[in-house]
């Protein structure tokens, strides 16, 4: 095997985002066929209009929650394999030299697929665990006859084998995609190996520092980790808040287990992003030190060019929670007497802001230590 | 003045524990050409490691005029090599993503040097002042890493096998542009190699051998980039 399980372990980004994933779509989907079971027994108008409302919500919450979390989860696993592939490109290199296809090497990513069954798996269990309470809950004031848990093994299909394998593939075929380069571009260490030379522009920044220009071109030449740090301030911001805000719609315990899924996902995707921006630069603050630049001058060029990225990820995730609940509100519930009004709830995004600005410096904070401990001498020997 | 006394330098632990550097002491005089000579392992990266400020002996002390570097902090070294010291590293060590222009301006915003570009030029690279490393030679990838290094005016220059991974023309090449520029700003030169015949264009030339100094003397007549051997 050229691609060991310990490389698969480093993907536990992918494994908490999957598993978070699974767990909702599962309880939600898994509610969502136990519930059309009874259909038959409704009786009452009141029964049928909540009924609706009831399979409406397992729908929307499956797709929005799903379809969000499967993309970043496949996101996450094509930018694991570019930078495996990117740090590992010496190795694949003689592999290539000595004569190995692209796809024999690339097969040997499918062990990527691991991750997603492991999160899947997880996922899949706890969402068995927290069943109960959810159909309790969905059901307390006892509008609807009672619901009872079925296991439907299509589920475990939709979402532990079919992830698993399609993980497996995406990892094989991006893996294929990437590899079809020159050998000598995979075993140059110099700069030649970037595939495509850039083009002259006219260099409009001139009038930038040092320091300035940097940070440009770390923001600029990472997108996806702008995606990763937009999509991480996206989850606190929008999971803290919904979990405040609707209390009045639903219960305590949904809050916490909606604020815990976004924190998992916001520090989990931020500790990605971060960690892959320091590791890819690791050089060129080596430099800057041995040059005479400060801790601070390191973090500004490397960190702080993210920091308005965050800013409008929490703007998106104040948006977006504010949206689905509105809609869950006037269009899912609208026919349902005594919904409670729902209404923008300022003070809890001042706190979410204040809660999100205070644990990002701290992030911040943390990280420029790890840059402080960058050795050069290190960097040298490499 | 640089004054190196005593210097001691160890790598590993128990056993496996190294002595690379035995009790090191030279003078460097201001506008010095010093070339530090010897074979790999001989411990002559490690000196110019620690002379410069980029590590930290066991023992002994490092002295540039009346400041003992040895005794600062982390955050004062890294102002002392900010405003006295530039490095010329065999590997380059360019930021890829960045142009020319502003690889070398890397090491002029340290100085508020605004005439970097007279740098750039002098270094033969007034052409290429928008291209990538990707785009450029190994001889003029490393000719940017000098003006880098001038850009922010040393008053030392320390080169780790500047000529390591050129070829005899550019390496020839390399060398005489840094030649000219010392002459035209009068820097001190701290060069370290395992080539004897670069060492001809030293005024000093310090033998090392595992990790001592086995031999210092002056040649009488420096010769060119282009007089040497190769």
């Amino acid at each position: 095997m050229l691609i060991g399980i310990k490389n698969a372990a480093k993907l536990i980004g992918i494994s908490i985002i999957a598993c978070c994933a699974v767990l909702v779509c599962t309880m939600f989907l898994n509610f969502y066929f136990d519930v059309q079971s009874i259909e038959s027994e409704i009786t009452s108008e009141l029964s049928l209009i909540y009924y609706n409302a009831q399979v409406s919500t397992a729908k929307v919450v499956c797709l929005v929650s799903g379809g969000c979390l499967l993309i970043t989860s496949a996101v996450m696993l094509m930018f694991y394999i570019k930078h495996y592939i990117d740090t590992h490109k010496k190795e694949l290199g003689i592999l290539k030299a000595l004569g190995y296809s692209n796809l024999k090497i690339a097969k040997s990513f499918w062990v990527f697929g691991i991750s997603a069954f492991i999160g899947t798996v997880i996922g899949f269990g706890g969402a068995f665990l927290l069943m109960p309470w959810l159909y309790a809950l969905q059901n307390k004031d006892k509008i609807l006859p009672e619901i009872a848990i079925n296991f439907h093994p299509i589920i475990f299909l939709y979402f532990v084998i079919l992830p698993t394998v399609g993980f497996s593939l995406l990892a094989i075929s991006y893996a294929w995609c990437k590899l079809k380069r020159p050998v000598l571009s995979l075993l140059k260490e110099d700069f030649k190996s970037l595939a495509k030379v850039k083009k002259h522009k006219k260099d409009k920044h001139s009038e930038y520092s040092f320091v300035d220009d940097l940070k440009r071109n770390t923001l600029k030449s990472k997108k996806v980790l702008v995606f990763f740090i937009i999509f991480a301030s996206f989850s606190f911001s929008a999971m803290t808040q919904m979990s405040f805000s609707m209390k009045d719609l639903s219960s305590e315990m949904m809050g916490a287990m909606i604020l815990i899924i976004g924190l998992v996902l916001a520090f989990t995707t931020m500790f990605l992003a971060i960690t892959t921006v320091i590791n890819g630069n690791t050089r060129t603050i080596a430099m800057m030190q041995v040059f005479g630049y400060s801790q601070k001058d390191c973090c500004k060029a490397i960190l702080s060019g993210y920091r308005p990225m965050s800013y409008i990820g929490f703007a998106i995730g104040t948006v977006y929670q504010y949206v689905l609940l509105r809609i869950m509100v006037d269009i899912v519930f609208k026919d349902f007497e005594g919904m409670p009004i729902y209404e923008f709830d300022f003070p809890v995004m001042i706190i979410s802001l204040v809660a999100f600005i205070l644990i990002y410096e701290i992030l911040m904070y943390v990280y420029s230590e790890r840059i402080k401990k960058i050795s050069i001498k290190e960097i040298m020997i490499e | 003045m640089i004054k190196v006394k005593d210097i001691i330098k160890s790598y590993g632990n128990g056993e496996s524990r190294f002595q690379v550097l035995q009790g090191i002491s030279l003078e460097i005089q201001d506008g010095d050409f010093v070339v530090i000579l010897g074979a790999s392992g001989s411990g002559k990266s490690t000196f110019l490691n620690v002379i410069s400020g980029l590590e930290r002996p066991d023992s002994g002390k490092v002295f540039y005029d009346t400041t003992e570097i040895t005794a600062l902090s982390d955050k004062e070294l890294t102002v002392f090599r900010k405003e006295n010291v530039g490095f010329i590293f065999q590997q380059y060590y360019l930021l890829p993503d960045m142009s020319v222009d502003k690889n070398v301006k890397m090491g002029a915003d340290l100085a508020g040097n605004k005439d970097y570009k007279n740098v750039i030029e002098a270094v033969g690279l007034g052409e290429k002042l928008h291209k990538y490393p990707s785009e450029l030679s190994g001889g003029e990838q490393q000719r940017v890493s000098v003006a880098r290094a001038l850009a922010k005016k040393p008053k030392v220059l320390f080169l780790d096998e500047p000529t390591g991974a050129l070829d005899e023309q550019t390496g020839r090449q390399v060398l005489d542009y840094i030649c000219k520029l010392k002459k035209q700003y009068g820097f001190t030169i701290v060069m370290v190699t395992h080539n004897l015949n670069i060492a001809e264009m030293a005024k000093t030339v310090v033998k090392m051998n595992s990790g001592k100094i086995s031999e210092i003397y002056q040649n009488e007549v420096q010769k060119s980039a282009y007089e040497i051997g190769w």
